[in-house]
């Protein structure tokens, strides 16, 4: 269970207030460009300064030791970088055990276990390079070392961004399993992505974060034609905006 | 292919280093005790081989470490201004040292460490004010310009003589009698290959990126300035004996990575090696090469590295 009390953060541009929510479902985050969502993800996921108070499991964050931090909360960024060019996919997966390894110790036989499985069921051949991979490809990579992190939160920020329809489909489907093991959140601009989600939504506008419990509240015409100046149609297979 | 033939050819010009020089040695006199050929190899050649190999190891390794650290493949051992340093202390010392002094190299080199460590002080007294890591290096690159615009001035201030004596260190030299220096050297370069070891994990994570290896819990800032302050040691020691010694700090982690193809963060040792090899190779170049005079090792790594790397860049 995330809860966030009167967190303020500021980034570049991008400033948030007095953001206050707390959930233990899914959480989807939407709203404009530049509004600020990396901002609050990177700040929930301690990559960015902030005030204000973040818990998890009633545990204020800034209390958890960097080790069980990491264990605690995950940020999946937008597409994967990396400096080194020569790292493979086996090596950087064995990366999502680090806050589970005993300082100045190797990797245990059973991470590399739990990397093994990993790699056979996303079928990754384990010794290609990370600079070889299509988008399609490094998106799935980051989902795996998410999931050998197995962090408590997971923080997604626009991963189908760059996808085309069938890795978004296969994307969505991972992120539903994962659903059902830990707590995640989505950032994303794909409203039908979102709708095809359960959970609470947080929609961001102008320095605000609105909190929606139910996503049929957020879900409406009405909203949705506040919230974003555009007219939306909803019917049973979607979400679509009118550019008339 | 590429990689056997180049450790092969490292190795052989290595392993032949101390018997190779302007006076040739007589084999069989090598094991007769108190023969010339033997106080020349074991006075002169042998420890000459000892120095060039653990200054080699420890320039290629500290060029990998900042390179990995701060994921910016031009940096160099000496960009953190630890080297200008050590060179405007070994300057200070030969300019306001009287005449007597300048001759001896311990003063040289005492200079020269004072130098170092006062430049590495001041980054990490300057660093607590710094919230990103990447701004040490800024902080050192600002710190380098300073020195070497007072070594100018230094210059100005000087003598002919004393101008020599300073450019001469500038250059870089292996030059060594008996085991004093090469030991010291030795235990520099082990001080801070056992620390990159030991941080290895660390290292890799860091050298997908700096986001990447906080996510998994590492403390970076703690992490940059523990092995800052170890590496500019190092560092340190070893510019008050040689002098700095450019080129291969910042190629050999380059032709290594070429070479072998694999993530940096596993190449540590294979650096330390082809990096002891390529400066050992490149002192008996400077030693039996134009003239068979001793020329400055500095302009041998450059002149030998250079046309090599850019054989690799291309052939990439």
């Amino acid at each position: 269970m995330i809860e966030l009390k009167d967190v303020c953060c500021a980034y570049e541009k991008s400033i948030l207030e007095n953001v206050t929510f707390k959930t233990s479902k899914h959480l989807t985050v939407m709203g404009a460009n530049g509004s600020g969502k990396s901002t609050l993800a990177k700040s929930i996921a301690s990559l960015l300064e902030y005030k204000g108070e973040m818990l998890f499991n009633d545990i204020p964050l800034v209390s958890l030791s960097l080790q069980s931090r990491a264990k605690t909360i995950n940020y999946v960024p937008a597409s994967l970088q990396s400096y080194d060019q020569f790292l493979n996919i086996k090596e950087y997966l064995l990366m999502g055990r680090y806050p589970y390894k005993s300082a100045l110790q190797d990797y245990s036989e059973a991470d590399y276990k739990i990397v093994e499985e990993i790699i056979k069921y996303f079928d990754f051949e384990s010794s290609k390079y990370l600079n070889s991979l299509s988008s399609g490809q490094s998106q799935l990579l980051l989902i795996a070392q998410a999931l050998t992190q197995n962090a408590k939160l997971t923080i997604f920020d626009e991963p189908t961004a760059n996808l085309d329809p069938k890795n978004s489909k296969i994307f969505l489907h991972e992120l539903k399993k994962m659903m059902k093991k830990t707590q995640t959140i989505l950032i994303t601009h794909d409203i039908n992505l979102a709708y095809q989600l359960e959970g609470n939504i947080l929609f961001i506008k102008e320095k605000e974060a609105l909190f929606f419990e139910n996503k049929h509240d957020f879900f409406n015409t009405k909203t949705l034609k506040e919230l974003y100046d555009v007219e939306f149609s909803i019917s049973e297979k979607g979400v679509l905006a009118s550019y008339e | 292919m590429n990689k056997l033939l180049t450790i092969s050819i490292l190795l052989i010009l290595t392993i032949s280093a101390p018997f190779v020089g302007i006076l040739s040695l007589e084999l069989s006199q090598l094991l007769v005790s108190g023969s010339f050929d033997q106080n020349i190899f074991f006075e002169l050649r042998l420890p000459r081989l000892v120095l060039a190999f653990f200054a080699g190891g420890l320039l290629a390794i500290s060029g990998w470490l900042f390179q990995t650290l701060f994921r910016n493949p031009l940096l160099t051992p000496f960009t953190l201004g630890v080297s200008t340093g050590a060179v405007l202390g070994v300057a200070i010392v030969i300019v306001f040292g009287g005449s007597a002094l300048y001759m001896s190299s311990l003063y040289l080199s005492l200079g020269g460490f004072i130098g170092a460590m006062s430049s590495t002080s001041l980054l990490i007294y300057f660093s607590k004010y710094l919230k990103s890591a990447s701004s040490i290096l800024l902080l050192g690159v600002a710190l380098s310009f300073f020195f070497n615009a007072s070594l100018v001035i230094l210059f100005y201030m000087s003598s002919a003589m004393q101008t020599q004596a300073i450019v001469y260190f500038t250059m870089g030299s292996l030059a060594t009698i008996g085991f004093f220096e090469p030991l010291l050297v030795t235990l520099a370069s082990l001080l801070l290959l056992g620390f990159l070891y030991i941080r290895r994990f660390e290292l890799s994570l860091l050298s997908v990126s700096e986001d990447s290896a906080k996510l998994k819990g590492v403390d970076v800032s703690y992490l940059t300035k523990e092995l800052l302050v170890i590496a500019s040691i190092s560092i340190g020691i070893l510019i008050s004996i040689t002098g700095p010694i450019g080129f291969i700090g910042l190629v050999v982690p380059h032709i290594v990575r070429v070479l072998y193809k694999k993530n940096s963060t596993s190449l540590l040792l294979p650096n330390f090696f082809i990096g002891a090899m390529f400066l050992s190779s490149c002192d008996l170049i400077s030693r039996i090469g134009i003239a068979q005079s001793d020329i400055p090792i500095g302009i041998i790594t450059a002149l030998v590295g250079a046309p090599f790397f850019v054989y690799l860049i291309l052939k990439r």
